[in-house]
């Protein structure tokens, strides 16, 4: 492990974060994250699904209310996601984070430009085109992946 | 009692695959949380449509997504009954864990009660309309009680000694 991550962990906030007792340390942490993930996936996966046809009787032109939720758990998991990080750096230098931060970079990219291409759109447009169904559909993917990789680093280091 | 139960459940196949297997608990929990999302997703939009926010959306149209929610729920029951299973031990004298089944059962009778009483009168409510306070609380009951069951599913680990 590199010096600056040795340091960070021997640092006396990492140690709180990671070794006190209090509810308000590591558990607290870890349920924000997992609630952020619940309102950032969650909120993604049902525009994903009504671009692929679920639930018709939602306007597309209205369902790109949902892209704040998206930003609020996005925002919510990168600071609980630097906290957990300091809390514990050794998980931070593994493969499986890399691929994680990666395919959450994926899952962002892919998160904007469905929004791209939903705002704006009227409310009565019903029909996503086949470019917008491809995206919606590779995002539902992404998640399931970040998601995946997010769950395995309970099992490494 | 509590011990025979524990014995039981190891002694089944199901349970020796759970603990032998070292592919097949991260793929629950993956699984586990895919269902998570689905639930905070679909019972989401549902719950801040009853409790008055979204109105712009028919209260109808935000019901087409209540399947993924209980979807959601019914992976997690199966995945959840599947750690049980596995792992007997680390639940049943874990307090979280009764927090959990508790609040699962809060949300369900939340859900059964509102549907007997007001399943239709729910339909009927157009784009625009606000919600009466019943649905409000409804809403509200159901967001608070599914957070508390996720809240004492990650104390888990925490209150016990659950992974």
């Amino acid at each position: 492990m590199p010096e600056i991550l040795a340091s960070l962990e021997a640092s006396s906030f990492s140690t709180w974060l990671r070794e006190s007792p209090s509810v308000w340390a590591y558990p607290t942490v870890l349920t924000l994250h997992t609630v952020g993930l619940g309102i950032l996936v969650g909120a993604n996966w049902m525009v994903d699904l009504r671009v692929l046809g679920f639930g018709r009787a939602i306007p597309l032109g209205i369902i790109t209310r949902a892209f704040p939720f998206m930003w609020a758990g996005f925002w919510l998991n990168a600071i609980t996601g630097v906290l957990l990080f300091v809390a514990d750096p050794t998980k931070g230098t593994t493969t499986v984070f890399m691929w994680k931060l990666a395919i959450i970079a994926c899952g962002v990219a892919l998160l904007i430009s469905l929004k791209r291409k939903l705002y704006g759109r009227s409310v009565e447009m019903d029909a996503a085109t086949l470019s917008v169904k491809a995206i919606a559909a590779g995002s539902l993917v992404v998640w399931i992946a970040a998601i995946a990789t997010g769950r395995w680093m309970a099992y490494v280091v | 009692m509590s011990e025979s139960i524990v014995l039981f459940l190891k002694s089944t196949a199901i349970s020796q695959a759970m603990s032998s297997s070292r592919l097949l608990w991260p793929l629950c929990e993956t699984l586990h949380f895919i269902g998570l999302a689905l639930l905070v997703g679909g019972a989401g939009l549902m719950d801040l449509r009853l409790m008055g926010f979204l109105k712009s959306i028919p209260v109808a149209a935000v019901m087409q997504m209540r399947k993924w929610a209980v979807l959601g729920v019914l992976i997690n029951v199966i995945t959840g009954s599947l750690f049980f299973i596995g792992a007997p031990a680390q639940y049943i004298n874990n307090p979280a864990w009764y927090g959990k089944l508790l609040f699962l059962a809060v949300a369900m009778i939340n859900i059964a009660v509102f549907e007997t009483t007001q399943g239709k009168r729910v339909l009927a409510l157009a784009a625009g309309e606000n919600t009466p306070v019943s649905f409000k609380v409804a809403g509200a009951v159901s967001m608070g009680s599914w957070f508390l069951v996720l809240y004492f599913g990650r104390m888990l680990p925490f209150t016990g000694n659950a992974f």
